[in-house]
């Protein structure tokens, strides 16, 4: 496949992610962070960016640990091991670097890092990219679209719990539950997208 | 010695290399008997989709399964372009062609049984999916699987087709399933490729 | 530690996984597996036995564990931990009894990043003893489960008219149309938001105004 056509798929790929096939509302992952981070624009903006890096950086490397580390050696079954190795290794590393070289980016952003480690979206792109068997460049589309997705959703809950926030919402209700409930019209209005563009 | 610079990074080797033996050791055991299951439901698939072969109402043992399977069925040959063959008195009674592709979460693998005149189909079965259940899932129950049943792969373009549930359909069309949109979009793109290259090369 | 004050540890271990400290409507964690896999309810069992038993022995394993591990690389271990005992389930779950294997295949990744038992080896696992670290982790596990199963039997019962695969009577004739938004996602978020409100306000204390 030339450069061109790879491209494209890569580009196509980055964009169903984003909106079609939407990691967050399509395929449930990544839940917990949105639920629980998303009750101002300015906090979910850090999140979300984070999480666009995080996602882009390890689908790249998850990528070159799989088909130069494990299938050479026949080892499928420790995809799991070594990826979420090589995410909480990565978010560990980057973690310091900010700490060094940015305290205070490090105090904005700094408790966000622990909390993608364990985002599922983040081990869920890696997995799906794995098994949809996307070259290079197209998993790192894919990588980059999710996170955008991701991204997207989060802000736009801000957006609308920012909005939210002088109504008299049932005691109940405050915090997760007008959140799920906010999560689910989305999901409903994403659905709408489906047709739109076919991933591979 | 907890508090040395290379304790953590020999910790975590170590604790890798065990996690990791462990794994290992139990799926090398585990293999032969994970690879003779998988083998089985390929078989069954198989089995299930070509005419009168056995009564799939009954309930079968795997050996006797396997049985009929390496007696009946014969492996694809250079005539027939991958598809598995049934033969009756020496004539090809129906063909059993393996189609495989992405699904919505994980590749979907089937099996779609065609008359000897290459167009008609008997039937089909899936021996590997993982799609949403209730939704995407359902493909592999006989509610969506009996509409296969005498359905014609047509020539040209779009051989065959996954319509939406409330449109009429024709000889070369199935209803797709309510609220799985992915899953029977990408059902169809696997079947309708994988029926079109095999009819070009049996021509 | 004499039996009586233990007896009460675990009781009060019970009522804080199971009741004021629940992991979905309290801690609100685990969330990205209790939408997934809701669809069916044979599947949520399967999950949530896969859960308890991840939670109790990862917490356990951590607690174990917790004098060697240095601070800095805690949360990898963890980690490894948890993939462990997953991939054993899967493993023996896809040499033992592969249609179920087939139920929980995509989900084995949602247990390893599941928030709460990534949570509860943080917050119980590395500063308490082994025997509490496991208790802790059940109930946290069962408080998960039964949310699960309630919002399953609605799900599957509304949006397929089964239970457990089997026909639900009035459910499951024609007359009920079924809710296929309940099957999808959207009716997964609607679905555990009612339960989290329900919950909460029945569950936890009234604060003054």
């Amino acid at each position: 496949m030339n450069i061109n056509t790879e491209l494209w798929q890569a580009f196509v790929v980055c964009v169903s992610a984003a909106f079609t096939q939407n990691i967050l509302l399509s395929y449930f992952l990544g839940v917990c962070s949105f639920v629980g981070c998303s009750r101002e624009v300015k906090t979910a903006m850090g999140l979300g960016f984070a999480v666009i890096f995080v996602m882009t950086a390890t689908c790249a490397l998850n990528w070159l640990a799989y088909y130069y580390v494990l299938e050479p050696l026949g080892l499928y079954s420790f995809r799991f091991i070594l990826f979420i190795i090589i995410i909480a290794a990565f978010v560990q590393f980057i973690e310091m670097l900010i700490d060094k070289y940015s305290p205070v980016l490090y105090q904005k952003l700094g408790v966000f890092l622990p909390l993608i480690t364990v985002n599922c979206a983040i081990l869920g792109a890696a997995l799906f990219m794995v098994i949809r068997k996307y070259t290079f460049i197209v998993a790192i589309g894919y990588g980059l679209g999710s996170g955008i997705g991701w991204f997207l959703a989060i802000i736009a809950m801000a957006g609308i719990r920012q909005r939210l926030a002088n109504e008299r919402i049932p005691k109940g209700l405050q915090g997760p539950g007008i959140t799920l409930f906010i999560a689910g019209i989305m999901a409903l209005a994403f659905i709408g997208f489906t047709g739109v563009l076919q991933g591979k | 010695m907890v508090e040395k610079r290379w304790f953590p990074v020999v910790y975590m080797f170590t604790a890798t290399a065990l996690v990791s033996s462990i794994v290992l050791g139990l799926t090398g055991f585990t293999a032969q008997r994970v690879k003779a299951n998988e083998k089985l439901t390929f078989e069954k698939a198989v089995l299930s989709v070509l005419p009168d072969v056995y009564d799939q109402s009954k309930k079968i043992s795997g050996l006797e399964l396997h049985k009929i399977f390496t007696e009946k069925v014969s492996p694809p040959d250079d005539s027939s372009f991958g598809a598995y063959l049934f033969k009756q008195n020496g004539q090809i009674a129906a063909y059993a062609l393996p189609i495989e592709g992405q699904g919505f979460w994980a590749p979907i693998k089937g099996i779609i049984g065609i008359l000897p005149d290459k167009k008609t189909i008997t039937a089909i079965a899936f021996y590997e999916q993982n799609e949403t259940p209730g939704l995407g899932a359902e493909i592999a129950k006989p509610q969506f699987r009996n509409q296969f049943k005498g359905k014609v792969i047509k020539d040209g373009e779009k051989p065959f087709t996954i319509a939406r549930p409330d449109v009429a359909l024709d000889e070369s069309s199935v209803h797709a399933i309510t609220g799985a949109t992915q899953t029977s979009t990408r059902l169809e793109a696997i079947a309708y490729n994988d029926l079109k290259n095999w009819q070009e090369k049996m021509k | 530690m004499s039996r009586s004050s233990k007896k009460s540890d675990i009781g009060k271990l019970a009522s804080e996984g199971l009741w004021q400290n629940n992991p979905i409507y309290c801690q609100v964690l685990g969330i990205c597996s209790t939408l997934a896999v809701t669809n069916l309810v044979l599947n949520t069992i399967v999950m949530c036995v896969g859960l308890v038993f991840t939670t109790a022995l990862s917490s356990m394993t951590v607690s174990l564990l917790r004098s060697f591990t240095p601070r800095n690389i805690r949360m990898m271990v963890e980690v490894l931990i948890i993939a462990f005992y997953v991939i054993i389930i899967d493993v023996l779950l896809k040499a033992y009894w592969p249609e179920m294997s087939g139920n929980l295949g995509p989900y084995v990744g949602l247990i390893i990043t599941n928030c709460i038992v990534m949570g509860r080896c943080e917050a119980c696992g590395n500063s308490n003893p082994p025997v509490m670290a496991f208790f802790d982790g059940m109930f946290n596990g069962l408080g998960y489960s039964f949310i699960l199963l309630i919002i399953a039997t609605v799900r599957e019962i509304l949006g397929m008219g089964t239970f457990l695969g089997f026909g639900v009577p009035y459910f499951s004739t024609p007359y009920w149309d079924k809710w296929i938004i309940m099957v999808m996602p959207p009716g997964a978020f609607f679905m555990l938001g009612l339960i989290v409100w329900i919950f909460r306000t029945i569950a936890l204390p009234k604060e003054s105004k």
